[in-house]
Formats: structure tokens, sequence, C-alpha cells
């Protein structure tokens, strides 16, 4: 493994039957940096994550993940990996707190300790107050709140976004990315998020790695705070990705 | 959910009524603006007016008065609480032993793909054999009393919580099981944290369905199996002749039906608090 890489994806091909679902991938994240996998609905996106969080093996090529191959070594990767999904996933028999303790208690952290760190969490994520709540009684914004507290609680070196905002309103869906990328710097997190949304990307990424289908990288852009701050430049960087997705632009201005 | 269903056909009307389509007696009664509840009142008057007028055309021993049912049921109440006692420790013991059993089966089903086919095919002919032929079978193979009463409970009400619990692991969310996976637990904290809570309902529901059922067959293999319990003293008031105390003991059992019924309704409030409440218009 490359130093300085915390995944890195060589040559990997994965079919499903006769379906190509990743063709010769190569990719890699570097430790600290936040990566964006963008691609249209079908790209492989998901089969990507699956891939690289070891719960698919490839067909050939090589996966290392924080030097691990993620499928063979996968109990190796314990509490060094988290995982925020498109929809919140919590448990509806636990309570917003008990959902955040889960992966510590999983760990092997102690009840109490796991309730202290959790309630810690539920209050960086901005839900102090809804600790005992169950499921059912949060509301969209709250309930990805505390899924995404339950991924950080863990303190991975690595945490996976699969479309996490992409279900929620305009206005919650940005709230919760800026206070995400708040807390991924502040704790210099490894992040790759997948996202079919352009205007995401630009706002969170590092860089932006384009998937046409197969899943290949089309594209690779790197974005600086520099660029995020020249209105004109983002415009050119969101039609150079539409267009390596096979779409027009459609920025958010 | 298909497994439960096709439990409640194999189930008698009154089972599934007892399960919860009926409610318990003491909300009826309390409830005197609901008209289903006292169109339920209105049906016991109407049987017991119906017993009271028979009673005065046929022999006693045909048809005894609701006053002599009611004056053998107090007879009992103070000369038999050790068979009650006796029962209701059976049935307690019982189900709890299939409830155990079942669940152990359902999960292995559910959880070990290399033995769900044996495990199925065994759970599915037991469906299969009437009880009669079980409590005959028990009478041969065990000499102890209790060991036939247990024995009799659990091979009848073992199926249901083993199917019951096999399609509640079916019905798990994949969604979820990804989720804790990406954590990647051991297969006990799997158990633990997402698969056992998962299933409690489907416990619940089960517990339910057969309760009614489970009573039924305590008293039925009481009859055939033992000298003690309610069904040995309904045997008893049979052999004697008297209908005033099988009646007795008959309402009686319909009554303990409804408190068990709400018993487990109570606790299943408890342990499924975190549901919420769904409205159907």
């Amino acid at each position: 493994m490359t130093e300085g890489n915390l995944i890195e994806v060589r040559g990997v091909t994965k079919t499903f039957g006769a379906h190509l679902a990743v063709d010769k991938l190569s990719m890699n994240v570097r430790r600290g940096e936040i990566v964006v996998l963008l691609g249209q609905t079908g790209a492989g996106k998901s089969t990507v994550l699956n891939l690289i969080m070891g719960t698919t093996r490839p067909d050939s090529g090589e996966i290392r993940v924080a030097g691990f191959d993620p499928h063979a070594s996968f109990k190796a990767l314990k509490g060094r990996l988290a995982v925020s999904f498109q929809t919140d996933r919590l448990l509806p028999w636990r309570t917003a707190v008990e959902n955040v303790e889960l992966g510590l208690l999983i760990l092997g952290k102690s009840r109490s300790q796991a309730r202290a760190h959790a309630r810690e969490w539920l209050a960086r994520v901005r839900l102090d107050g809804a600790d005992d709540k169950y499921v059912h009684e949060l509301s969209g914004g709250m309930r990805q709140r505390v899924s995404l507290a339950r991924a950080l609680a863990i303190d991975p070196e690595i945490v996976f976004l699969d479309e996490s905002f992409s279900q929620l309103d305009h206005v919650t869906s940005r709230t919760l990315r800026r206070d995400f990328l708040q807390i991924a710097r502040e704790f210099h997190k490894t992040c790759l998020l997948i996202t079919h949304r352009i205007d995401d990307a630009l706002e969170m990424a590092d860089r932006a790695l384009v998937l046409s289908a197969p899943a290949k990288v089309a594209l690779e852009v790197p974005i600086s705070d520099e660029a995020r701050s020249n209105p004109g430049k983002i415009a050119d960087l969101h039609a150079r990705i539409a267009s390596a997705m096979g779409g027009e632009s459609q920025h958010e201005h | 959910m298909s497994v439960a269903v096709e439990s409640d056909r194999t189930l008698s009307a009154d089972d599934r009524a007892a399960a919860g389509l009926v409610k318990p007696l003491a909300v009826m009664v309390a409830d005197r603006k609901n008209p289903e509840g006292r169109r339920d009142i209105f049906v016991v008057v109407v049987l017991l007016t119906a017993m009271e007028i028979t009673s005065r055309f046929v022999p006693d021993y045909i048809m005894p008065s609701p006053v002599a049912v009611w004056n053998a049921a107090r007879e009992l109440f103070f000369s038999d609480p050790y068979h009650v006692a006796v029962t209701l420790v059976r049935l307690a013991v019982s189900v709890t032993i299939a409830m155990i059993t079942g669940v152990l089966i359902g999960l292995a089903m559910g959880m070990f793909p290399s033995v769900r086919p044996y495990l199925k095919a065994i759970v599915v002919i037991d469906t299969g054999i009437p009880a009669l032929s079980w409590m005959l079978i028990a009478v041969f193979w065990f000499k102890n009393p209790e060991s036939r009463i247990f024995f009799i409970l659990l091979v009848i009400l073992l199926p249901f919580y083993a199917l019951n619990v096999y399609e509640g692991l079916r019905a798990l969310p994949k969604e979820l099981v990804e989720m804790i996976e990406s954590f990647r637990p051991s297969r006990w904290q799997v158990l633990r944290y997402l698969i056992l809570p998962h299933i409690v309902a489907y416990i619940f529901l089960t517990t339910k369905s057969v309760i009614g059922y489970a009573i039924r067959m305590v008293i039925f293999a009481e009859l055939v199996a033992s000298a003690i319990g309610i069904g040995a003293r309904m045997n008893l008031a049979q052999s004697t002749f008297r209908i005033d105390q099988v009646l007795a003991w008959t309402f009686f059992l319909v009554i303990l039906n409804l408190l068990l019924q709400a018993l487990v309704s109570g606790l299943e409030k408890i342990f499924l608090k975190w549901r919420a409440e769904a409205t159907v218009r």
C-alpha cells in the first residue's frame, strides 16, 4: 500500500452473473482526505462501497483498507470503519441514545462508558434533549443526525457516507452537511462519500471521483477551498462533473 | 405475516377471538359507551336466560340453572384451589418450555441454512399430527403424569413458536442487518442487539394466539393423564353426574383465558412500548 493512502483500490473488477458492475477500478483515499464518489444511478457506487467495506469480494484486483484486505480480514477492521447510510437504519426498539451507543457496545465498551459517550455525540450533532426519544418520535433530520452520531461515536478512522443526505429536504440536508463537515475536519476523519448530487461534492470534497457505468473513474477533480470561494471556478467544476456524469449542469447558485 | 395467518387457521374461532379480537370482560363492562361491549354483554345475558329457561324443562343433569352453576362455582372455589394451582403451574411451565424450545428451533431455522430444511420438515410434520395422537403416545411413553402433560403441551405448542420466530427472522429488514454488520459484530452480538429484540413481537403474537389452545390442551391432557388438576376434576364431575360443576369449571376456564390474554397484552405493552400506535381508517 502506498504510504499515506488509507484506502487503495487497484484494478478491481466485479460481476454479478453476466452483469459487469465494476470494471478494473483503481482509486485511493489519503489519510484525512474527504473524497466524494459521484455517479448516476446504476454506475456501481454502492457496489464499490460494499467492496471497500469488505461485505462483497472482488472477482479480481486488490483492495487495501488501513493495510488490510477488507473482505479476508473482515474482523481486523472492527472499530476502524463506520457507515452512515442513505436511510437512518435506526433500531426502532432503542432510544436515540441507545442507538448511538450500539457501535460502542459492539466494540466492548461498558454500558456506562457507552452511554456517557453516546450522550456527548448526541450533543455534538445538536440533539441534546432527544436522548430518550424513540425513533418514531424523531423527525427525518433528527434520525439522520442520530445515524451520523452512531457512526462517529466509535471514533472510526474512516467514515463512509452512502447518500446520507439525499432523502432529506434541501435545508435540513445543507445544515447536516455543514455540521458533518465541521466534525470531520475537527476530528481529522478520512471520509468517502457516495452521492449523485454534484453540489454535495463541491461543498464537501477535497477530491471528486466521477464514476461511469460499469464503475470506472471517468474524471478525477481536486476541489480546493480557493475554488469553492470562487463562483466562476465552481460553476466550471460543476459543468465538468455534470458532463462526465452524462448530464447537464444545474448548479445551485 | 404468512405463518401467523397459517397458525390462526389451525386455531379455532374462540382462540382467535381470545387472542385480541374480543375485548377482555373488564374492559367491556367498563366501557359503557362501547356498543360492541354492550352487545357482548347482551349475548351473555341471553345465554344465561336460555340456560335458566331450559333448566326448568329438563333434568338437572342435562342443564342446571345459572344459580346452581354459581353455587357449584362457590363450592369449588373453597374446595379445589389446589387443583387450580396445579393446572396453572402446568400451563405456565409448559408454555414457557414450549416457548423457549420453539424460539430456539425458530432461530436455528433462520440462522443456520444447513439445518433449516431438516428442522422445518420436523416442525411441519409435527403440525400435522393430531393432539389426540400425542396424548395417546404420551400415555405409552411416559409413566409420570407431569412428564406426559409437559410432553403433550411441548409438541403441540412448539411449532407455533418455531414457525412464527422463523418468519420473524425472515421479516428482519436487510438494511438493519447491513447496518449492524458494518460494525463487524460477533454472531452473539447480532443475536443480542438485533435478532432477539426483533422477535419479541413475534413471541407475544404467538403467545396470544396459542393461550386459549394451551388451556384446552392442558385440561384435555389432565383428563386423560392425571388425577389432579382442573381436567381431572372435570372428569370426576362428569363421572358423578355433576354437570353444574362441569359448567362451573367451564366458565372459570373462559374467564381464565380472558385474564391470561389481558396479562399477556399488558406485558406486550411494556415490552413493546417503543412501537408507534398505528391507526387504520
